[in-house]
């Protein structure tokens, strides 16, 4: 039995590895990386855009949005990083490659994800500190050592969120023959989430908090920052969230693992 | 106590009766009837520490998914499985402490990573101390030349090095039970010959008890002593392979390209046959690929060269190849009563 240290360690061991490997195709990686880094700054291009002409948006000033992006691109980062191979889970289920992960005395999600490190996500978080620490610059946001504790429980709880919606629509590979527009719209739907759910009518800013939380990728915990004066207790337990949604996520992967039966050979 | 205990397993897959053609697909979602399929049915046998076990059969016949429940990837529908004493499906991690698995050509190796970085990381998801590793590693040197093959990527690798390679892996800890699915298929004549010795000298050794599915009864033939023969989900044979090796050893298939090939030439065939050998000699005949005629006879009652001549001074022919008894063929003559 594996105890958290050794996966730890046995995590650092194989990325090592990895990201030497990954290190020999240099262009690849500094063009992806430059990418990933242009990719990032185009929606902060449509905010600017956006206020170009209108002072405000629900209440919002652009440097708050500003703010809101830099949370957003910080807690989107570790699925990027970590999470990666997801991506590749319909290909190893319906060529029966994933059988593979069974066979190590080992937890199944780690040996799976630890498989792939994106390094070029990497940027996106360099990008998102800098960002968030300009914008909280910008707008004199006092930080204690309480509250960066907070700002990091938030963080933590809001990649979680962004981890398990993704992760989960990657597991519908284990029951639909073509998971990709599962995968892809949750993918899409990322996009929502640095803008306020108040822009949102009712319906949307229902199922965006309650059905696929996206909001609390960036929004929700973003106003115990930014008016902390206004905001409801109860956001305070918003980390919860994060936990509750990925113990959901671990759920379902491993119904999936435990139905699923691989292809012949 | 056996390592392995099987005792009337099943598996059972329930599969949907597909409807014909657009409409039928379209009602099988809203109202689909199903079928049950005995993949293993009602199997039982144990296997002892330091056996090697050849369990074979055609494809489709459940030696896949009885591997899998072995290996605790799939569930058993009923019946009894103990792997170590352990039910494998409820205790995963813990067996793939002491197993090892090498499945069909997937390889299990890290992709990007040199071969010896592999071996590093496998060394600590299964702590073995760097003694025995050095050891085995020394070992895994001496039968295969493994150093040769540290510094490369495992993607640039040939099939029959990675085949080496993940077969040495999957002895690295140490495990009591390695399973092998056929671990030699498509590979050439030499590479099949280190496979085999590797496999044989790593039994020998360590007393590992080895399960190897294979299509190639050569495999069987060069590491077993007792064969498993499946097909339909159930047991046909378990026993000694040397009345295994007597029955498929001296059959022989002989496939010739006749000129003038016609529906009368199997049965003209077949009568130049009984006039020279007899009612009983123990060949069939048959068309089994375009122009090809493949006559399937018993060395011992009918030699190669005997045959060979019956069918040249009585036919035309333009091309012969002489190949070894199929696995199709042998589970074939099982069900004829042949080992009966």
């Amino acid at each position: 039995m594996h105890s958290l240290l050794d996966y730890l360690r046995l995590y650092f061991i194989i990325e090592a590895q990895y990201i030497k490997a990954r290190m020999q195709y240099r262009a690849d990686f500094i063009i992806s990386s430059i990418g990933m880094f242009f990719s990032s700054l185009a929606t902060l291009g449509v905010f600017w855009i956006i206020f170009d002409s209108i002072p405000d948006l629900a209440g919002w000033t652009f440097m708050q949005l500003v703010f809101i992006y830099g949370f957003y691109m910080i807690a989107i980062s570790p699925m990027q990083i970590l999470f990666d191979h997801i991506w590749q889970i319909r290909f190893h289920v319906q060529q029966g490659t994933f059988l593979k992960y069974y066979f190590r005395p080992l937890n199944m999600m780690f040996y799976y994800m630890s498989e792939m490190f994106d390094i070029k996500g990497l940027t996106q978080l360099a990008a998102g500190v800098v960002i968030l620490i300009y914008a909280s610059l910008q707008l004199g946001l006092e930080w204690t050592l309480a509250r960066i504790a907070l700002l990091l429980l938030t963080l933590f709880s809001a990649s979680l969120v962004q981890i398990s919606i993704t992760v989960m629509a990657g597991c519908a590979a284990f029951w639909v023959l073509d998971a990709y527009p599962v995968l892809g719209l949750a993918w899409k739907l990322r996009e929502f989430a640095p803008y306020p759910m108040n822009i949102f009518d009712g319906a949307f800013r229902f199922a965006f908090t309650y059905i696929i939380p996206l909001g609390f990728v960036a929004f929700y915990p973003s106003q115990l920052f930014l008016q902390p004066q206004d905001v409801s207790p109860l956001m305070y337990f918003s980390p919860l969230v994060g936990i509750g949604l990925f113990a959901l996520t671990y759920w379902v992967w491993t119904l999936g693992v435990n139905s699923y039966t691989g292809t012949g050979s | 106590m056996s390592l392995i205990h099987i005792q009337n397993l099943n598996k059972h897959f329930k599969v949907l009766n597909r409807r014909e053609g657009i409409g039928g697909a379209f009602r099988d979602l809203f109202s689909g009837s199903y079928r049950t399929v005995k993949a293993v049915d009602d199997i039982s046998f144990d296997i002892e520490a330091g056996e090697i076990v050849g369990y074979i059969g055609p494809n489709g016949a459940g030696k896949s998914t009885t591997i899998k429940m072995m290996t605790g990837i799939l569930k058993p529908s009923g019946g009894v499985l103990q792997v170590n004493g352990l039910m494998p499906y409820n205790n995963r991690i813990k067996q793939a402490q002491i197993m090892g698995v090498v499945f069909g050509q997937r390889t299990q190796l890290w992709w990007d990573l040199p071969v010896i970085e592999s071996f590093k990381i496998l060394r600590e998801i299964y702590k073995v101390d760097q003694k025995t590793f050095d050891e085995h590693m020394g070992m895994f040197n001496e039968l295969v030349g493994l150093k040769a093959l540290y510094s490369q990527q495992v993607r640039t690798l040939s099939l029959g090095q990675r085949m080496l390679c993940d077969i040495a892996a999957s002895f690295l800890h140490n495990p009591q039970v390695v399973f092998l699915d056929e671990p030699t298929i498509g590979l050439d004549i030499s590479v099949k010959a280190k496979i085999r010795s590797l496999i044989k000298t790593l039994n020998a050794q360590r007393n590992t008890t080895i399960i190897l599915t294979t299509h190639d009864l050569g495999d069987v033939e060069a590491l077993c002593h007792r064969i498993i023969i499946i097909d339909k989900g159930k047991i046909l044979y378990d026993g000694d392979i040397k009345r295994v090796t007597a029955l498929f050893g001296a059959y022989r298939t002989l496939k010739l390209q006749i000129d003038d090939y016609n529906d009368a030439t199997i049965i003209a065939l077949q009568d130049k046959l009984t006039d020279r050998f007899g009612t009983d000699n123990g060949s069939t005949i048959a068309q089994t690929e375009e122009f090809w005629t493949d006559v399937t006879f018993d060395q011992a009652r009918t030699p190669l060269s005997d045959v060979l001549a019956v069918v040249m001074s009585n036919f035309k022919v333009s091309d012969v190849r002489v190949v070894e008894i199929s696995m199709e063929n042998v589970v074939q003559q099982v069900y004829d009563g042949a080992l009966r």
